[in-house]
């Protein structure tokens, strides 16, 4: 262990982060979109001059490797020799640019010192609209990725320090908000100016070798503890196999099948016999399927290790060409994010396996279901509000998952009832916890979201996905399953209508309401070893009824009556 | 004319603080005794009986003040009463749904911290408002009644009553508050529309409960001090230092405990800023290191930056309070290396006991203080003024060991593991000053608590910050602040609308309302008219976005408003656009009633800088600094107004320990701050 130094590495990490940290928060502070602003859908990444990725500011998982996406594959496809100093580059294309889907757009900044190229650092951010066909840009049911609003390859935004303001004209008059792309892109493009800048700083205050040097032993630490981790899970294949509920679109099921391999500190994710690609928009490019299995790595082999090249070398990826998993162009890739979610419980039902008990974690609700409504404010302008509903938590071994909480590739926040309706013509008719949705089990699932969401004028379009209506979280160790997902109509009269799956773009009359539950955590361990008295407080809590209770708990209810 | 005494008290977890002030001769005395975490007062009554006890007449003290953790303590160790929840129909999850996120992105064993109220005891009554106030279904009379035969049954404490849309629109919110107050005599009712009427229902709805859940015992202690005071003969009451650093009055504390939740932080904030401001530093941050924590903070104009939201033991409030940053980064904090060669330092602490191992009370493992022992920055035979032996071969063994770990000899690893804390404490100030987009080599660093002053240099090379102000008697400053507190208190109302010359009008009218509540609290809390102030601040932000901007001032006409928030987009946020729509948000007036007497410079002492010398002894300023060199050691009490030390030295004083490290050279200022600074060139 003597290779590194480690109090240098310790510090210089310390630093860097507070580079990525100063640019994130200029970006949150500078930005105007709410998306960045408030729910920090944006990430901050520092590599070095090979694009290797060094350390991260990230608050939703799924961008994990977008930053890294759009470098890999700018010195892939321009070569180092291209970049020139002062130049800045603008990209978001999935399949041209290691993106992630069009809304999330990179802005990657070359760092020169003494004229020579020594690190890139770049942010990428979630704009609300990218143009294409829906406002918003991405929906599930868009079959091509042409639908989905405007393709940036790699494109200098900055050429040798001049601002291409054809090029961002261009962008932004292709979206539905030209006003808030240039400001949020402008906002993108100096937040990286100032961390080049605290990059240059910091080479020059210590030394460019013993910075470099210091990113080098991060790198080999990172690796190492990565190793380490997976050493110490027995060796051997573990395979697992989940369901889409749809294609996006309505149709089949599509599968995802995992086989992971581990020998001696070294694993694969194999995804043959995966499905062949949706014909709707939840298909994922490579650099989504790479924030998707090391979301579900993190959680099962190192929920702390840090974020850099050395975390990613231990890992080797298999992706059948042409399925779910990696889709033939030009798929419509927008949704990747509901496909992602079920990667991430692939690999911690296969861990599940590998693990020791107590580190193993049941499936959660897995869903990224939106609830979108568009329609006219009070004003007339036009409003779109969409909003992704959590659902359980999976159980882990001491513990019962947490309810209604967002889990996986994503972490966003939930609008308030009361901003939502001093916003909109909308009224929150419930939003809380619905019953017997927590899977059983010695720890019980998360208890699933009911969000019930009504009109208060004529005239508000609704669209929405009971995703996991047909793919409940399977249970671990004897667990049961998390509550499935439902969806119902409420007409003004009170009439109920039933939903399979889908409301697409529904025309809502004043007092008709969509009541979406989410679906529930699993459960782990054999319900019949749960005490008496955690049962009995469920029920008294009424997260599970009395009749739940005797069909899945029949020891305890005996127990009490008696 | 009789004495006339001040007295500031600070209850922490270990020591309780004192700082008195003899305003006749202008003398100040600070003082510690032990903390009885089983009931704070009694240590107050132990420490205000040493004052007595030294010539003071308990008549003679005029002003009585406190910073507690009474309330953050019962949140913490979640001891406070059982309590029960009423809100509308659909919303009784709003608790444990919380914004729906999770505390860790990977690491599913750390949950949000459960609600304080049960689910069974979080009942739903009809009853609804829209946005607009228009009233979708009445009040629900026979579910709030047939709700508190429940609560009495389930025999709750305290009550919280959470509607949606009750900041604005709170008639339900009364009348089921009147039958409440009805069928549970004696029971203490919070409301959201009073407690903090701002929209945002889960903030609300958390910090009305977590009132509800603090009323019965935060009276319970306010009382038995009260006791203990009286007894004591002395007549001032005590009054409670707020969350955002003024004082308010017994009364307003027993109503309002959840506001108190900050309450020792924010009297040390205030504290600082005062020093600071009258050293001629009015841009600082503070940088208050003590056994396993240490917090930042920046003041800005002379004033704390403030917070309008945030995090009680995982728990959200909202109500104004000093923007305070906590790290796990202190004196007791444990260095240790992971399997994979990383060296760490914390954040799990030794804390008081085990401690350091240097500290012989039974610590086994290294810590912060243990490399200050070993590298003689920290007096090696004894500290507090020689009463507290030390044991730097213990400390110098286990660094040792550690050293051998990572391969490195026991002096880089000493360097190492305090270099490594800087670079914690660091990073926790980068943070909160680009928050604020602050250029840190504006700020001086005010450095108190324990450990502070033996850091403070080396941070503010770290961070770029030129100067270091170390006030007098630094591990009792949020003692001082108590006393250099005025009485405040914030109101505020929501009124979210469009910005237009009907909504302006509204809001003028809003403001005029709170400014007429807040006269009258001020009124009751017994400020005379001359020393009553309001401040009044208007949140906006742009018609789309949720953050929304504070503009203050008293400006009357629309235009005057549009141009000043414009102004203040651009001091947060870089730019303004003037072509997008203008949200009002919320008006908020603060309340102030100016009690607290300006600084005063303390006497002069006759001495000379070579009656503060003691000794001189090998200390490591770090392998940047020259390493080990032969520093020159004083004793802080002797320092005269006017002494320049320079450095490698050491000031040694009962609660602390300043290191001046090559490069930077101290000074004693007229209010006997130690002010150091880089050498030039």
């Amino acid at each position: 262990m003597s290779d590194i130094n480690a109090i240098d590495m310790e510090v210089f990490n310390n630093r860097l982060l507070s580079i990525t940290d100063e640019v994130m928060n200029t970006l949150i502070r500078s930005s105007f979109s709410t998306n960045i602003k408030e729910r920090k859908d944006a990430s901050v990444a520092i590599f070095d001059k090979e694009g290797r990725l060094i350390c991260q500011a990230l608050y939703i998982p799924m961008l994990l490797s977008g930053v890294m996406g759009g470098v890999e594959t700018l010195i892939e496809k321009r070569g180092l020799d291209s970049i020139r100093e002062g130049d800045v580059f603008i990209c978001n294309d999935v399949y041209l640019a290691g993106g992630s889907h069009n809304n999330d757009i990179s802005i990657i900044t070359p760092v020169f010192i003494d004229g020579s190229l020594e690190y890139f650092i770049g942010n990428i951010g979630h704009h609300s609209d990218v143009g294409g066909v829906i406002p918003g840009s991405t929906d599930h049911i868009l079959t091509s990725v042409f639908a989905e609003g405007i393709r940036i390859p790699h494109m200098r935004i900055l050429r040798e320090g001049q601002l291409d303001e054809d090029l961002l004209y261009m962008i932004a008059e292709n979206t539905r908000d030209p006003m808030e792309r240039i400001l949020d892109l402008k906002v993108q493009i100096a937040a990286n100016e100032q961390g080049a800048n605290s990059l240059r700083k910091l080479s020059a205050e210590h030394g460019l070798d013993r910075v470099q040097r210091s990113m080098t032993d991060l790198l080999t630490y990172t690796e190492r503890r990565m190793r380490q981790r997976l050493r110490e899970l027995p060796d051997g294949e573990y395979t697992s196999e989940v369901w889409t509920d749809d294609e996006g679109v309505p149709g089949d099921r599509i599968p995802i099948r995992l086989t992971v391999r581990i020998k001696d500190g070294d694993v694969s994710l194999d995804f043959t016999g995966t499905g062949a690609q949706a014909k709707g928009a939840i298909n994922m490019g490579y650099y989504p399927v790479l924030a998707a299995v090391f979301c579900g790595i993190n959680m099962m082999v190192d929920p702390s290790i840090p974020a850099n090249y050395g975390m990613f070398q231990p890992v080797r990826i298999d992706l059948p060409k042409g399925t779910l998993v990696n889709p033939e162009f030009p798929a419509a890739i927008g949704n990747r994010e509901y496909s992602a979610q079920r990667v991430v419980r692939a690999i911690t039902l296969a861990f599940a396996e590998a693990l020791p008990q107590d580190r193993a974690v049941a499936p959660s609700a897995d869903i990224n279901t939106g609830m979108a409504f568009y329609g006219k404010r009070r004003n007339g302008e036009p409003f779109v509000y969409v909003e992704a509903v959590a659902g359980g938590v999976g159980a882990t071994l001491y513990k019962d998952g947490m309810h209604g909480t967002q889990v996986g590739i994503t972490n966003t926040s939930n609008t308030p009832a009361e901003p939502l309706e001093i916003e909109f013509p909308l009224i929150v008719r419930e939003y809380g916890l619905a019953q017997d949705t927590a899977g059983p089990g010695r720890t019980q699932g998360g208890a699933a979201i009911i969000r019930d969401i009504g009109s208060l004028v004529d005239g508000v379009s609704v669209s929405t996905k009971a995703d996991g209506k047909r793919s409940p979280a399977p249970g671990i160790f004897g667990g049961g399953e998390g509550g499935r997902a439902s969806l119902e109509y409420h007409l003004a009269d009170g009439t109920v209508e039933e939903i399979d799956m889908f409301i697409v773009d529904r025309i809502m009359k004043k007092g008709e309401a969509a009541r979406l539950i989410s679906p529930g955590g699993a459960g782990f361990g054999d319900p019949g070893e749960r005490t008496a008295e955690d049962v009995a407080r469920s029920v008294r809590d009424g997260f599970i009824s009395e009749d739940f209770a005797a069909a899945h708990y029949p020891h305890a209810r005996t127990k009490a009556a008696e | 004319m009789e004495n006339s005494l001040r007295i500031g008290v600070d209850v922490g977890g270990t020591f309780t603080d004192f700082s008195l002030i003899d305003e006749t001769s202008g003398v100040a005395h600070h003082f510690k005794t032990p903390s009885t975490p089983h009931d704070p007062s009694e240590a107050i009554e132990n420490g205000l009986k040493e004052v007595i006890e030294a010539g003071f007449d308990p008549k003679a003290i005029r002003n009585f003040g406190h910073g507690t953790t009474v309330a953050t303590n019962m949140i913490i160790e979640r001891k406070g009463t059982p309590t029960g929840l009423l809100t509308t129909r659909g919303f009784r999850d709003v608790l444990e749904i919380a914004r729906q996120q999770r505390p860790h992105l990977y690491d599913y064993s750390i949950h949000r911290p459960a609600p304080l109220v049960d689910r069974w005891l979080r009942l739903e009554v009809g009853g609804r408002f829209t946005a607009d106030g228009e009233e979708l279904e009445p009040l629900d009379e026979d579910a709030v009644r047939a709700a508190a035969a429940q609560f009495r049954a389930a025999g709750v404490a305290a009550v919280a009553v959470c509607f949606v849309h009750a900041y604005r629109f709170d008639a339900h919110e009364k009348r089921a508050g009147e039958i409440l107050a009805e069928e549970l005599p004696g029971i203490p009712l919070s409301l959201s529309s009073d407690v903090q009427p701002e929209f945002r229902e889960f903030e609300r709805f958390s910090t009305t409960t977590m009132n509800a859940y603090l009323t019965p015992k935060m009276a319970g202690y306010l009382d038995r001090l009260v006791q203990r005071s009286c007894d004591l003969g002395i007549k001032a009451l005590p009054n409670t230092v707020h969350s955002n650093g003024g004082l308010m009055s017994m009364e307003t504390a027993k109503t309002y405990p959840v506001r108190t939740c900050l309450s020792g932080p924010a009297a040390g904030v205030v504290g600082a800023a005062q020093v600071s401001t009258a050293a001629g530093f009015p841009n600082a941050v503070t940088f208050d290191v003590g056994g396993t924590s240490t917090d930042v903070s920046l003041i800005l104009n002379g004033r704390g930056a403030y917070t309008p939201l945030r995090d009680v033991a995982g728990y959200p409030v909202r109500c104004p309070m000093v923007d305070v940053h906590v790290i796990g980064a202190g004196g007791g904090s444990v260095a240790w290396v992971d399997d994979a060669g990383a060296l760490k330092a914390g954040p799990h602490s030794a804390g008081a006991v085990p401690g350091p191992v240097g500290y012989m009370r039974g610590g086994t493992e290294p810590t912060i203080t243990d490399a200050n022992l070993h590298m003689g920055r920290l007096n090696p035979v004894a500290l507090l003024d020689g009463t507290m032996p030390v044991d730097q071969a213990g400390a110098k063994r286990v660094i040792g060991e550690i050293a051998d770990r990572i391969n490195a000899s026991a002096d880089e690893t000493a360097d190492g593991i305090i270099r490594i804390a800087v670079a914690n404490m660091a990073r926790a100030i980068r943070s909160i000053s680009v928050e604020r987009g602050c250029d840190l080599s504006e700020f001086a660093l005010v450095a108190f608590g324990g450990a502070g002053p033996l850091h403070a240099a080396f941070v503010a090379d770290e961070v770029g910050i030129p100067n270091v102000l170390i006030p007098e008697a630094p591990g009792t400053m949020c003692a001082r602040g108590v006393l250099l507190s005025d009485i405040s208190r914030g109101f505020v109302k929501s009124h979210v609308m469009v910005l237009e010359d009907a909504s302006w009008e509204a809001i003028l009218e809003d403001a005029g309302l709170l400014t007429a509540q807040a006269r009258a609290w001020l009124d009751e809390e017994g400020v005379p008219p001359e020393f009553q102030r309001t401040v009044r601040v208007i949140e906006a932000r742009y018609l789309g976005q949720n953050f929304e901007v504070r503009v203050e001032g008293e400006m009357i006409g629309k235009e005057d408003f549009i141009q000043s928030f414009y102004r203040v987009n651009d001091e947060v946020y870089g730019y303004h656009v003037e072509d997008r729509e203008i949200e009002i948000v919320n008006v908020r007036i603060e309340a102030i009633g100016k009690i607290a007497k300006p600084l005063e410079e303390p006497p002069a002492i006759e001495s000379a800088v070579e009656d503060a010398y003691l000794d001189s002894r090998p200390v490591h300023m770090g392998e940047d600094n020259g390493g080990w060199c032969e520093a020159t050691i004083f004793h802080r009490s002797k320092l005269p107004v006017g002494a320049d030390i320079p450095g490698p030295a050491v000031i040694e004083e009962l609660t602390s320990t300043t290191v001046i490290p090559a490069g930077w050279h101290g000074t004693v200022d007229r209010w006997r701050n130690i002010i150091l600074t880089r050498n030039e060139g």
